[in-house]
């Protein structure tokens, strides 16, 4: 009976409509989403300014930005500072999100009011959150000097974001404040879906808040925990806008707040900085970046599914 | 009582000190939002000279300097006309292509369903920023540049995601719905758009909601993308703006205030379903 349903079923559905309605859409992904990325890798083996004649150099571009004198510092240093955002990723922005996850599944009091007011930098703009961030840490007119000032703090008035040594930190607490709640809301919604009897069964057992939290509810959260760090990662391997506003295409006071995408751009759209534009030596800059993105996402799925098994 | 039951034990002293702790710290930690978006409010109706004097304090005066300032000597407005109109159409284009294909693949067999699954999927693993030059490029050639509907194209290809909740979404809906409409005499589109999406306005006006956010708030596309003045977009003259606080510091008050009120109500009103489509609860259906 079952079979002879599926069957009539199968044979309504077995007409050409299907095309009209995946034509559209596949034909405008393709062109825009998947051709640019093939030709970024063919653009990355050809010297070219956008005008005038592509020459093909094979991996020249890609020698030039690992081991020119001029280039290749500025490169590793941009890279390292993606690397050093990543680390904060793992160590610093998810455990927050887990903590103030695991604090809304308590039910501390106000806890709606929470929920409402973390989440909502979210939907913020980068250039706005930014903006806020000038006008808390300006140096002149910020609030913050003016408190410290005001309060009888003014030994520890600085220049902030113009403090190589403070400008990497502030970004990553702009980061939190803006994104930490998409992650955080994952959590929260994964810890909602532990069902109660786990609970039920562990407080008759005699176990206290604090055993419930590290053998039960972390471990259970691990396979969230592995999708929420893949995807912060990859936002923090392409990240760009705060940085860019905040410390300007050159990357910050030392470079402290230079990242890879901001050399890409500097080298590509930013020709002022370096006379012209060289964009098959961007496009290279591009395949380098996603081939990190790539290796980290792998690694990443590598150590984070081992977690998963565990759990099963 | 019925809180601790829900957690299964009665909560000690010591946890009720705890929580609230985290609470004030919390409550501590949201009050830096709140000041920070009523200074920005309060900051947008001074006086330039006020605004130098008194940044953090009560205004002396409330006047509308500088949301004339923005409105009359700068086009704001033409600004705020191109995010709506930037968002608009790229919010629908992107929608109506992907519950089209979404719909394409869950109702009909065909060969290389699969692949074509498989194929919309690799959107979602590359970060726009490494396809942004050739993107450059092929809006160069289509003389699609400084163009609104360049970056309405771009906004509308990315289906990825939008494809994936649908067609995941799609296939809960009973066939027999479609087989009875069809039965009844209609053509297929009409089934599409009189049946099907109909039974799946939430999950679409969800994904909808935050493609629209997203390029609402988009930064790096628009400044790549749009370098004339005329096809400015919020976050473009906000970032203009911000370049050059000191000389601009009154009016990007105002600026920012008027970016933000659309997307502050938008998050008081639907701030559920943004967060289950941020999080992946439109997912699960």
């Amino acid at each position: 009976m079952k079979n002879a349903i599926k069957k009539e079923e199968r044979r309504s559905r077995k007409r050409r409509p299907y095309l009209a309605f995946l034509a559209p859409g596949m034909i405008m992904y393709t062109i825009f989403i998947i051709i640019p990325i093939i030709y970024v890798f063919v653009i990355s083996v050809f010297e070219w300014s956008g005008l005038g004649e592509m020459k093909f150099v094979g991996l020249e571009n890609f020698k030039t930005l690992f081991t020119n004198d001029r280039i290749a510092p500025t490169f590793w240093h941009a890279v390292l500072n993606n690397l050093k955002y990543l680390l904060c990723v793992w160590f610093i922005i998810t455990p927050i999100q887990f903590l103030i996850a695991y604090l809304f599944w308590l039910k501390i009091p106000m806890f709606k009011y929470f929920k409402f007011m973390i989440f909502m930098p979210y939907v913020i703009s980068s250039t706005i959150v930014s903006f806020f961030a000038t006008m808390i840490f300006d140096p002149n007119i910020g609030f913050l000097n003016e408190f410290l000032t005001n309060i009888g703090l003014s030994q520890l008035t600085g220049s902030w974001i113009g403090d190589p040594n403070m400008a990497f930190k502030i970004m990553i607490i702009l980061i939190i404040w803006q994104g930490a709640g998409s992650g955080m809301m994952i959590f929260y919604a994964n810890l909602m879906d532990i069902p109660k009897d786990v609970m039920e069964a562990s407080s008759i057992d005699g176990c206290n808040e604090v055993q419930r939290l590290f053998r039960i509810l972390i471990p259970l959260s691990l396979p969230s925990c592995a999708s929420i760090i893949i995807m912060s990662s990859i936002w923090a391997l392409g990240v760009f806008d705060i940085p860019f506003i905040l410390g300007g295409a050159s990357g910050g006071v030392n470079g402290s707040l230079d990242f890879v995408n901001l050399v890409f751009y500097r080298y590509t759209f930013g020709s002022a900085l370096n006379g012209r534009s060289e964009l098959g030596f961007g496009a290279a800059i591009s395949v380098t970046m996603f081939a990190v993105i790539m290796v980290v996402t792998l690694l990443q799925n590598k150590i984070l599914s081992r977690f998963e098994y565990n759990n099963d | 009582m019925k809180k601790r039951q829900r957690e299964g034990q009665i909560i000690s002293p010591a946890g009720r000190a705890v929580r609230w702790f985290f609470s004030i710290v919390l409550f501590l930690y949201t009050m830096i939002t709140f000041l920070v978006l009523g200074a920005t409010v309060l900051d947008s109706f001074k006086t330039k000279s006020d605004l130098i004097m008194n940044m953090f304090g009560w205004p002396k005066q409330f006047v509308l300097e500088s949301y004339q300032e923005i409105l009359l000597k700068d086009q704001f407005g033409q600004y705020f006309m191109n995010s709506l109109i930037v968002t608009g159409c790229g919010t629908f284009c992107c929608i109506m292509l992907a519950a089209m294909t979404a719909y394409g693949i869950s109702r009909y067999e065909f060969k290389g369903k699969q692949a074509v699954t498989m194929y919309l999927l690799v959107g979602m693993m590359f970060p726009i920023q490494v396809s942004v030059l050739p993107l450059f490029l092929i809006l160069k050639n289509l003389h699609l540049l400084n163009n609104l509907a360049g970056m309405i194209v771009i906004y509308a290809a990315g289906i990825s995601l939008p494809v994936y909740v649908f067609s995941r979404f799609f296939h809960t809906v009973p066939v027999s719905l479609d087989e009875s409409a069809r039965l009844d005499g209609a053509g297929e589109f009409t089934i599409f758009v009189k049946i099907l999406l109909p039974i799946c306005k939430p999950v679409i006006f969800t994904i909808a909601l935050i493609t629209a956010i997203g390029e609402w708030n988009d930064f790096y596309l628009p400044m790549v993308m749009l370098g004339k003045k005329s096809v400015r977009t919020l976050t473009l003259a906000i970032y203009k703006y911000s370049t050059e606080f000191l000389k601009y510091m009154n009016v990007s008050f105002a600026a920012v205030v008027i970016t933000l009120i659309p997307i502050i109500l938008m998050y008081c009103l639907f701030s559920r379903q943004i967060v289950e489509g941020l999080t992946g609860g439109a997912v699960k259906g």
